[in-house]
């Protein structure tokens, strides 16, 4: 638990300070060392996802100056009881670049909508795998990063591994109760004998 | 002992204890995964594989002062040291296919190769990608300067400049002595490109020291700039 909270601590710490990230054009850079004035890719492109209901919603928070490529965002399911449809992703804007051909690009942020299901729902902690690739447009692009998140709960929206729990509780009381009545049948007509 | 009621009392005792237990380890279970509180607008806990803290931990990586040795396959399949240009100034370009800015700079590039070649000065692409798509790429664009290409190797080539987890593309010049003049991350454009390389040239024939040869480069790139913004 402790290791989680450190964690959380240093990722919002992160946000905090790229929140106002901005890539220099290609004639500021120096080049006396490699302190570019690029972002790192994790800064440039910061993803989260949530549960709402039966949709996981995957997020993107983009760098000023900096785009995903649409078609190279995929989402993938990582817990081994998950299923997901593919992403349903909002439509780009298109980029014409003469040597790659067009593209859909996002700016700033986006959204990918996945429904999803779960075969035995609460074994296993929710993952994803999302892959996805982007480059500034001061002319650089990174590699496809991939990375496995785990999306949060909604504090307001019931989570999809609920369902099942009343059910247990149920049947942990018939359990007991058909224990009682076996106990109580059993029992008639025979006396125990307890020393005295 | 043997009172009935006291028997009915026990035995109800043991199921209210079996339904406590029950529902006890019921709400035990609930726990994993969930009770992470999390503010508006943070939507997901880290990543665990995210290494941010150790990033910040990791010393800054340092541009080597000269050029490192290495060798990687060519196009055909050659295996190929760096040595093989040995006394001459090269321009070394970091690049892969699905780069954008990468085939921008390809054209440029082969002009370079061209106009500066015959002064002891190699043009050499390092291609971070799959052998088969930059052999296909390098024929569809009639690319004439050598080049080098690599998956992980190329990767450990790259990180040996420094760029540890690159983005694309790079270059990285070097005088005929082998120092590295400069490291130029992103796309380079035709004017940056000859400032660099006259200061290379002053650099080979000795007009200049390095220290000199870098502050002409960033005083020029520094003008190049304003003269852009305004």
């Amino acid at each position: 638990m402790a290791v989680s909270v450190l964690a959380i601590l240093a990722f919002l710490l992160g946000a905090a300070a790229s929140a106002p990230a901005q890539a220099k054009p290609w004639w500021m850079r120096g080049i006396d060392s490699n302190e570019t004035d690029f972002l790192p890719p994790d800064v440039a492109f910061r993803v989260a996802a949530r549960v709402e209901g039966n949709l996981i919603k995957v997020r993107w928070v983009i760098a000023d100056g900096y785009y995903l490529y649409r078609q190279k965002i995929e989402v993938k399911a990582e817990s081994p009881d998950l299923m997901v449809s593919p992403a349903e992703l909002p439509p780009g804007i298109v980029k014409t670049d003469p040597y790659l051909g067009t593209q859909q690009v996002y700016f700033q942020q986006v959204e990918a909508i996945v429904p999803y299901s779960r075969i035995d729902a609460g074994a296993h902690p929710l993952q994803i795998k999302v892959t996805y690739q982007g480059c500034a447009e001061a002319g650089l692009c990174y590699p496809p990063i991939t990375k496995v998140v785990f999306p949060v709960v909604a504090a307001n929206a019931a989570p999809a591994s609920v369902p099942p729990y009343p059910w247990e509780s149920i049947a942990i009381l018939a359990g007991a109760l058909a224990f009682l009545l076996a106990g109580l049948v059993l029992r008639k007509g025979r006396t125990l004998d307890v020393p005295v | 002992m043997n009172t009935p009621g006291l028997r009915y009392v026990g035995a109800a005792l043991l199921v209210l204890v079996g339904i406590w237990a029950g529902l006890k380890f019921h709400t035990v279970r609930t726990v994993p995964g969930a009770g992470v509180a999390v503010p508006a607008g943070v939507a997901s806990a880290p990543d665990p594989t995210d290494n941010a803290e150790s990033q910040a931990a990791a010393p800054a990586p340092v541009i080597p002062a000269s050029l490192p040795q290495f060798s990687l396959k060519d196009l055909a399949g050659k295996l190929t040291p760096v040595s093989s240009w040995r006394g001459k100034s090269l321009v070394i370009n970091f690049w892969a296919t699905w780069c954008a800015p990468c085939r921008r700079e390809i054209p440029l590039l082969k002009t370079l190769a061209a106009d500066w070649g015959g002064r002891e000065l190699e043009v050499i692409g390092i291609a971070v990608d799959y052998p088969d798509k930059v052999r296909q790429f390098a024929a569809q664009f009639k690319i004439d300067y050598p080049v080098l290409v690599g998956e992980q190797d190329a990767m450990d080539v790259a990180a040996g400049f420094g760029m540890s987890s690159p983005g694309f593309p790079f270059t990285v010049f070097t005088d005929r002595r082998g120092e590295v003049v400069a490291l130029f991350l992103g796309e380079l454009h035709r004017p940056q490109a000859d400032l660099i390389l006259s200061e290379v040239q002053n650099l080979n024939e000795d007009r200049v020291q390095l220290p000199q040869a870098r502050r002409t480069i960033v005083q020029g790139l520094e003008r190049m700039a304003a003269k852009h913004e305004s």
